[in-house]
């Protein structure tokens, strides 16, 4: 949704001074219990995965409100009451979200009208939710002809690909779960939602064999084309041939896998998450892959230095980096760990993405960790990344699936939500002393695509740049929309462009410390934003 | 070849000619069929199990197979038991002369007690499975009989189950911790000795280090049928060692797609399938279902063939750490070509002999003395993975192509190859040599 309050002053710097050796050790407060959110995902062994939240700004007030999955319960909403720097604060709502069955969610707005949609993934019919306005949603499968099918869906990702007036949505599928003696090697077909040529709504689903069982997948431009290709992070446990997967996605051409021809390379493993995020500068973005007893963080094996097109060969520099997060770090249970879902944020604003990996038995595995606590990984200087979690106190030994990270009282500061499977979903507060300074901007585009899905924002600031790009998918099962957020450091303002989907970089927007803005296409400034409350 | 391994073939040879089992023997209930659709059960659950590296699947094949032929013997006047002649096997309980049971139902009670045992670790699909096939199964043994001879058989299955699962406990490989990967080791920092070969931080150290001092099933101690020493490491170009992995290098840099084909087809990793035992219980299940085999024949061929493998990998894991030998991939990229890549996945343990071809050699060995030389079948277990079907004139060659498979792999050096598959075929003579029949 449209944010309803325009331009104010941004506030002043409130920023503080950097720690003067290593990373500002990032602090939360966990609010689960006076925050109103009490949601548990749980059901037998088809919500063994899945548990998902989607976070996105249904009443225009700026704050991100919260869906959580509740497996074969009921799902349950909650709007935001949140204060600016408050405690998080959120309130039941009747939303017509409030579905059994679901394993995740992401927004989407579908149609472009403004008004965020909601995409519902569920052990039986996928249902896409139109916004009606004022957190209130209806079905819309039939208007739209989107085709919810009668899987166990548990990876979703969309784009609108150049030229299009409606979005594409990738949905993934896991096994046939009707098959009780030999579920493995049953994985059921992924599908791709095209729009209808010449009209509103989904054409025919294509669908996108051979299908390896993903856990996540994401449309993103991995090669730094402008165009976004679909990548998957499948699991090993039920394919039988498999192996990681991206296709390739171009408009009015069928789906195309990448292949050894092509450099992509042989990886098997337990895929369960996925997220992007470019590390190192280089205009490729880096990917982490969570797995069982090993964690990947990808990085294109030889990026061209010439400007000529990367091939998809990818080596894993995890270890290096300092993310293998193979068991736990803390405790006495030092078995193999399980994760799931994954995002790059800053949570110390110190302009260095750090990493957020849950974790959690499947489900009463004794050779894996049962005491598995979530792991944050903080990003230094070098480039390696430092186990912070417990210190930041969001070590949670609960069977964590989904997640979100998200400044939910809008100060600046990137707060998180767990879904737990089983145990009542938790979030934190981040209330982190001596985080840097952070702006947030959210972008908005003439046309159906309206918050610009598959654009690159890149910040300069006297730190160097950063650069991320607007997605609807990855992580696990859960999704988000909102305000972009980015740590800047002791930086007192940013400029900041936007490669809008489709096309070249646009005008250099100025936006100064520790504010929101609105990046508005057809603008020529950036419109600052202040919190209504 | 030392002394305890020649008398070992002696022994086998001699076994072979007796000839030991009927090609015709047929039970008179469906227990065949019930056999091996829990291998087909357990075949899934080694892939699906964390823990099921090869050395590990083998052990569960083999008291599996001891526990199903138990089931068949413990009431044939015609099978003889193998307490007494596998280690540490001791008197197993008797059944009651004065009731009447089933050996289909003994032998389901049995196996599915046993794979919930052996296999209670997997994950929630397969505990879901295993339920599944119990129902499903139990349902398929008590057709048509006498609530008695169904309450008798049930009671001692799970006598019997409990009296295996005792025994088992006391080998050596009961407990996996990490995946089989030990929380501390003292790596080799001696040029020519294993070193990590992944950047997957569980494997650097390497897998299953003491599994070689299990107790064996049939051969003496794992150290019963040793191997001579590898090649010496030297960097000298003119070397022996340095010839060895030229060989792998020219060899893996001009492979034929029929090679990649090769390599692909026994590369049998764990977690993607079934491993490499458990391709040779695939291919021995197929074999026995084709001709329809009946309970007795079934659990025998499935017994004598875990039983041989499992003391492969013990005999194998033996040598391996005795040796603690370089892997291709450490020597190639030092040695003659930094960029190289093995197409196969080197496995995080030292290089000499090949575990596939020690107990490919001894697989082979085994189901040679059963169906006879130049046995020609098609190998389809590995269909559903994609890789097709490929056809042998005899267990040896499939054996000897096993073999190779790894060297076009890039996982070993050509002696591992040649050395592991004649002490699998040594190793096989033991469980070979096994008394089943009264008659021999």
């Amino acid at each position: 949704m449209r944010l309803r309050f325009a331009a104010a002053a941004i506030l002043a710097c409130a920023g503080h001074a950097l720690a003067a050796e290593g990373p500002v050790v990032p602090a939360f407060v966990e609010e689960t219990k006076t925050s109103g959110i009490d949601s548990v995902y749980t059901g037998e062994w088809q919500y063994m995965v899945g548990g998902g939240a989607a976070a996105f700004d249904c009443n225009g007030d700026g704050f991100e409100d919260v869906l959580i999955a509740g497996g074969e319960k009921p799902a349950t909403f909650y709007v935001n009451k949140s204060t600016r720097g408050g405690a998080l604060t959120f309130e039941k709502q009747t939303s017509g979200l409030e579905f059994d069955a679901m394993t995740g969610a992401y927004p989407l707005d579908v149609d472009g009208d403004g008004i965020m949609d909601v995409v519902v993934l569920r052990v039986g019919e996928n249902i896409v939710m139109k916004g009606k306005g004022d957190c209130q949603f209806t079905r819309a499968n039939e208007d739209w002809s989107f085709a919810g099918g009668d899987g166990w869906s548990t990876a979703y990702s969309a784009e609108w690909e150049k030229g299009n007036d409606w979005p594409t949505i990738a949905i993934g599928n896991y096994i046939d779960r009707k098959q009780e003696l030999e579920p493995w090697g049953s994985c059921t077909p992924n599908v791709l939602q095209r729009p209808k040529p010449g009209a509103k709504g989904f054409d025919t689903p294509i669908e996108l064999t051979p299908s390896y069982c993903p856990l996540s997948m994401l449309f993103t431009d991995w090669n730094n084309s402008g165009t976004a290709d679909l990548r998957l992070a499948n699991d090993r446990e039920y394919y039988e041939g498999g192996q990681e997967q991206m296709w390739q996605v171009r408009p009015g051409q069928p789906p195309k896998l990448y292949a050894k021809e092509d450099g992509w390379a042989y990886l098997r493993i337990w895929g369960m998450g996925l997220a992007g995020y470019d590390l190192d500068g280089d205009g490729y973005q880096e990917y982490a892959i969570t797995s069982m007893a090993d964690n990947k963080l990808q990085t294109l094996k030889e990026p061209p230095k010439d400007g000529a097109a990367p091939k998809p060969t990818f080596k894993d520099v995890a270890w290096p980096k300092g993310v293998t997060a193979h068991r736990p770090f803390m405790g006495n249970d030092l078995k193999p760990s399980t994760a799931w879902h994954v995002d790059f944020q800053d949570v110390n604003n110190d302009g260095l993405a750090d990493l957020f990996i849950a974790k959690g038995n499947v489900s009463a595995m004794p050779d894996f960790a049962m005491k598995d606590p979530n792991n944050l990984l903080v990003q230094g200087k070098d480039g390696k990344f430092i186990e912070m979690a417990e210190k930041a106190g969001v070590a949670s030994t609960e069977t964590a699936r989904g997640g979100a990270l998200v400044d939910f009282n809008l100060d600046g500061l990137v707060d998180l939500l767990v879904v737990n499977r089983n145990s009542p979903s938790q979030i934190w507060r981040n209330v982190t002393s001596g985080a840097g300074n952070w702006i947030e901007v959210t972008l908005e585009a003439p046309g159906s695509n309206v918050n610009a899905i598959g654009a690159m924002v890149e910040v300069k600031t006297d730190l160097g740049t950063q650069t991320r790009e607007v997605t609807s998918g990855g992580g696990h099962v859960s999704g988000q929309s909102g305000w972009v957020h980015f740590g800047i450091g002791e930086a007192t303002a940013a400029q900041v462009r936007v490669r809008w989907p489709g096309e070249d970089w646009g005008t250099t927007y100025a936006v100064d410390a520790n504010g929101f803005a609105i990046l508005d296409k057809t603008a020529a400034t950036a419109t600052a934003w202040t919190p209504p409350r | 070849m030392s002394i305890t391994r020649r008398r070992a073939l002696q022994l086998g040879a001699a076994t072979a000619l007796l000839g030991l089992l009927p090609a015709t023997a047929r039970a008179a209930d469906n227990g065949g069929e019930i056999l091996r659709q829990w291998y087909k059960v357990v075949l899934m659950l080694v892939r699906h199990t964390a823990t099921y590296s090869p050395p590990v699947a083998s052990r569960a094949f083999a008291y599996l197979g001891v526990a199903a032929y138990q089931a068949v013997a413990s009431g044939s006047t015609s099978l003889v038991s193998l307490a007494g002649q596998l280690n540490g096997l001791k008197a197993l309980p008797p059944r009651d002369p004065a009731k009447t049971y089933s050996d289909a139902v003994i032998t389901h009670c049995v196996m599915a007690s046993a794979v919930k045992s052996f296999f209670g670790n997997t994950g929630p699909t397969g505990q879901r499975v295993m339920a599944a096939a119990e129902k499903k199964l139990k349902g398929d043994a008590l057709q048509g009989l006498a609530p008695d001879v169904v309450e008798a058989s049930l009671s001692y299955g799970e006598a019997l189950k409990a009296a295996i699962i005792d025994w088992s406990a006391t080998d050596g490989g009961a407990v996996i911790e990490n995946m089989g990967f030990p929380m501390a080791y003292e790596v080799s920092k001696e040029p020519g000795h294993w070193n990590p070969t992944s950047a997957i931080r569980q494997q650097q150290f390497p897998l299953l280090p003491k599994w070689g001092q299990n107790r064996t099933f049939a051969m003496p101690s794992g150290a019963s049928c040793g191997l001579p020493p590898p090649i010496p490491f030297s960097e000298d170009p003119s070397s022996a060692f340095y010839k060895q992995a030229r060989d792998v290098y020219d060899v893996t840099t001009h492979l034929t797609p029929e090679q990649v084909a090769i390599a692909r087809f026994w590369s049998d990793d764990p977690m993607l399938s079934f491993t490499p035992p458990g391709h040779w219980i695939a291919i021995a299940h197929d074999l026995l279902a084709q001709e329809k085999a009946g309970l007795d024949r079934s659990a025998e061929v499935m017994m004598r063939l875990g039983v041989a493998m499992a003391d492969g990998f013990i005999g194998c894991w033996n040598a391996k750490y005795q040796f603690d030998y370089v892997r291709p991939v450490s020597v190639i990229k030092k040695l003659i070509d930094a960029k190289w890549e093995p197409l196969l996945i080197t496995p995080p343990f030292p290089e000499y002999p090949s575990g596939h071809s020690t107990e490919s050699g001894a697989a082979a060995a085994v189901l040679t003395s059963i169906y006879g030389e130049n046995f020609a079948f098609a190998d389809r277990s590995h269909e559903r993975d994609g890789l097709g079907a490929r056809n042998f004139p005899s267990f040896t060659a499939a054996a000897n192509e096993a073999g190779i498979s790894r060297m076009y792999g890039g996982i070993h050096f050509r002696p591992a190859i040649e050395q592991g598959l004649e002490q699998g075929r040594c190793i096989a003579q033991f469980a070979i040599g096994l008394r089943t029949r009264s008659s021999t």
